[in-house]
């Protein structure tokens, strides 16, 4: 039988993965409590898993490294040595390299660097040991046929102790007598106590078996190999046949004991359990296979784990949507009038289950937050490393659910905000003391729920954004006029423009090459907002705010001029009747409408995305009051933001359609929907409108020309 | 059919364990470590024990002793799958009252020899 285990490679590497984040976060802890020995045995397992599992994929440079690592981890966890800085920074070098060595080819040759790094580590342990080979274990040649038959005695006297190891000795008999023929097994009962004084947990027989086999001494020896420390095994041997006990035939074997009745029948025995059970279904595994809890970090792979309980739900759910489609279908078919009532509750039934389904589908795409919380310890650490600063980070709320594909594309920009707090945010330990502030810096990375959305905070106690400083090179960059007139918060705004960088030279860390500008626009993507808040001296905070989903979400309809549009509801605050005496028109600003002694800027939808206004939208802007106007106040970020619509239509979950796919990126509009009559309606991006300067947008009475085009087009696209 | 319990905190290696033992014409229970261990054993009548020794919670050896004094469990035979090359760890769990051992990473079929080792 030959079983391959090489399926289960994909489920090793995405453990491994796991093991090396874990590893890492515990060497970055261990930092501040070096012999905390349960931290340290729990990175010495992670170490432990990898080799154990690499070595049944062939993974020879892996179990090689992992070997050399254990070994060092072992010294450390048995506090023979000392978890010092210099060590935990060669650890943290190997949790690298482990990585990579995951990554690499099973027949690639041992990189160089890890041969240094495995150097490194050899050199710290103590000269004495010497680490040894981890090859696995070579499987034992194939018995030749050359070898000679050799009559055997073995003697087995084990000890009253016997069975309290879990050994019984008539399966070591059984396996001995597997190996040739028997010719005698003798049983011996001298020390059988009376039965009054015998205690069945104690072992009182020993046996003697004179054995014909083509085996090796040691062959012999190895069944005993579990019970050496728990009995004498002693065997005798003589080449020559003719000497074997003649006198005991196989039958006075039998006579002896009745288990062993034949050798040929023990052996058959052992075969038949050995036999593959032909009907097993190989899925059985993969049914069985665990949720480990705790989601993969791994990014490689495109796979998610999920509990087996929640995909048993989504087919429940299926199997009922399949049942209502069967009975609408069948009254749909046999129609009368009479059937209607039956016919709606079936149709809401449906609708009970595909919304479930929904939501449950969605729900496999969750994943904690946690996972990627975890990779910035290791970015603060070495930021601090290299330069010196005292760097905390803190995490909050790792259990916060997210969509996956919005996981991966938060990684860069938090990465690149942790590193702008790290290099830029915190000061040295000198200013901070100077200041009055505790030494050490602390970045705090928090993700929660708000009103239906993510947040994820990044703040950090550092020196926070110089406003002058920011305008000085806003006017330099050309951003902005040299008399412009801006808020601070205005002002703190901009280093998330293209192009914005306050630093004169690129720090190594958080430069490369990437400006705040990027985190915006990966989080507009998401249909996400980023705001700052910043206080000179004392730190700033930039909360990114997502959706929690990105592929449907619940839209109010609404009609403009003579097109359908879709406002996404989570925005949308209130809907105001607008009437003319209530817009308030600002000079060189554009309109705003007063609602409860707020004054909300208007944005007229028809007229920023070039649709063709009616003909009384003229009269309306003139102050004709004749025709009935809507304006949905929607939020986007801090902002409020009046949209002035003709008519609102209804409320509906859409589908988000991507307009990248087929058109191109259309500023305002974040994609499309295909409506249940077949219609295309566009989706507003309030998000993107809530980032344009109002005021100069409406100042200027052309729109550009180029939006206009694209929202015509993207009406014009049938699907 | 014969019942083994696998005990190891790595989901792959259970998945490896389990695979060739069901292949080999076993029923397979699992659990993640120790504690886990002995909440299956409560709840199911088991042949063999094939416990990982470094876990979390509860190790293998603690493991081992507390299976030791189960009455139902006295004298089934339990096997180490262990890398520890060191006797030391061994002799630790054979004290604790471990028949036997299998070393990782392992061999599908000398696996499963061993198993018939000390199977009756």
């Amino acid at each position: 039988m030959k079983i391959n285990l090489s399926q289960f490679r994909q489920t090793f590497l995405q453990e491994s993965a796991d093991h090396i984040a874990s590893m890492e976060t515990g060497l970055l802890e261990l930092r501040s409590a070096p012999a905390d020995i349960e931290l340290l045995d729990s990175i010495f397992r992670a170490a432990h898993s990898i080799k154990g599992g690499a070595g049944s994929f062939g993974m020879t440079n892996l179990v090689r490294f992992t070997h050399s690592l254990e070994n060092l981890l072992d010294r450390l966890r048995s506090l023979e040595m000392q978890a010092t800085d210099e060590v935990i920074d060669i650890l943290l070098r190997s949790v690298d390299m482990l990585r990579g060595l995951l990554a690499a080819d099973v027949d690639a040759a041992m990189p160089a660097d890890a041969l240094e790094l495995d150097e490194r580590i050899t050199a710290l342990l103590p000269s004495e040991t010497s680490p040894a080979e981890a090859a696995p274990e070579e499987t034992p040649e194939l018995v030749e046929d050359t070898r000679k038959m050799v009559l055997y005695k073995v003697e087995f006297r084990p000890d009253r102790e016997l069975f309290a190891s879990g050994t019984n000795p008539i399966v070591l008999l059984r396996n001995l007598a597997a190996l040739g023929t028997v010719s005698c097994c003798h049983v011996h009962c001298e020390e059988l106590p009376t039965l009054a004084e015998l205690d069945p947990s104690q072992c009182y027989l020993s046996w003697t078996m004179e054995l014909a086999s083509l085996c090796e001494e040691a062959e012999l020896r190895e069944v005993f190999e579990f019970v050496e420390h728990l009995a004498e095994v002693r065997i005798s041997c003589s080449d020559a046949l003719q000497q074997s006990g003649s006198t005991l035939s196989q039958e006075s074997a039998a006579a002896h004991d009745p288990a062993l009745a034949s050798a040929g029948a023990a052996t058959e025995l052992v075969e038949r359990r050995k036999a593959p059970v032909a009907d097993r279904r190989q899925s059985d595994v993969k049914d069985r296979r665990q949720s480990a809890g705790r989601p993969s970090t791994s990014g490689e792979s495109g796979s998610i784990r999920v509990a087996t309980d929640k995909v048993d739900r989504l087919i429940d759910l299926v199997g009922e949507l399949v049942i209502a489609h069967v009975m609408t279908a069948q009254m749909v078919e046999d129609f009368e009038p009479s059937c209607l009532p039956r016919l709606r509750e079936a149709v809401a039934a449906m609708e009970r289950n595909t919304r479930e389904l929904h939501e449950r589908v969605m729900g496999i795409r969750m994943l904690p937050v946690g996972s990627l919380f975890q990779r910035y310890t290791r970015t603060v650490y070495d930021i601090a490393q290299a330069t010196g600063k005292q760097i905390g980070l803190e995490t909050n709320g790792e259990e916060t659910e997210i969509d996956k594909s919005m996981l991966e594309l938060l990684g860069d920009p938090l990465t690149h905000l942790i590193r702008n707090a790290a290099d830029h945010g915190i000061e040295s330990v000198e200013v901070r003391e100077a200041a009055g502030k505790p030494a050490e810096g602390v970045i705090s990375l928090r993700a929660f729920h708000r009103s239906g959305r993510i947040v994820i905070e990044v703040s950090d106690d550092g020196a926070g954004i110089d406003t002058d400083r920011v305008r000085r090179k806003a006017i330099e960059r050309g951003l902005i006029g040299p008399d412009a007139q801006m808020s601070d918060e205005q002002l703190q705004m901009l280093i998330f423009e293209p192009g914005f960088s306050t630093r004169e030279e690129v720090s190594d860390l958080s430069g490369r090459g990437v400006g705040m500008d990027v985190v915006k626009r990966n989080v507009q993507q998401m249909n996400g907002t980023v705001t700052l808040v910043s206080e000179k001296g004392r730190g700033s905070t930039v909360s990114i705010e997502l959706p929690l989903t990105l592929a449907i979400l619940e839209g109010l309809l609404v009609r403009v001029s003579d097109r359908t549009l879709v406002l996404p509801l989570l925005s949308v605050i209130e809907t105001v009747p607008l009437r003319s005496e209530q817009i308030v028109r600002v000079a060189e600003k554009g309109e705003v409408v007063v609602i409860r002694n707020e004054s909300v800027p208007l944005l007229r939808l028809s007229k920023f995305l070039g649709l063709a206004p009616q003909s009384a939208e003229v009269d309306a802007v003139n102050g004709n009051a004749n025709l009935r106007r809507l304006a949905v106040i929607v939020q986007s970020g801090q902002k409020k933001i009046g949209l002035v619509v003709d008519e609102l239509l209804g409320q509906q979950q859409v589908v988000v359609k991507s307009l990248e796919r087929n058109l191109r990126r259309i500023d305002g509009l974040m994609g499309a929907t295909i409506l249940g009559d077949g219609c295309v309606a566009p989706i507003v991006d309030v998000t993107a409108i809530g980032a344009l300067n109002l005021y100069s947008l409406q100042a200027s009475t052309k729109v550009s020309p180029q939006i206009a085009a694209s929202v015509r087009a993207a009406g014009a696209a049938s699907i | 059919m014969r019942t083994v319990l696998i005990v190891d905190d790595s989901v792959s290696m259970r998945q490896m364990v389990g695979y060739t033992l069901r292949e080999g014409g076993y029923e397979v229970i699992e659990a993640e470590h120790g504690a886990d261990a002995l909440n299956k054993l409560a709840g199911a009548t088991v042949d063999l024990i094939i416990t990982d020794l470094n876990m979390p919670v509860m190790d293998g050896i603690t493991l081992i002793q507390n299976v030791r004094n189960l009455p139902a469990m006295k004298t089934k035979p339990i096997l180490m799958l262990t890398t520890e090359g060191l006797a030391a760890k061994k002799e630790q769990g054979k004290a604790a009252g471990a028949t036997g051992w299998i070393v990782k990473p392992f061999d599908p079929e000398k696996l499963l020899q061993t198993v018939a080792k000390v199977l009756p």
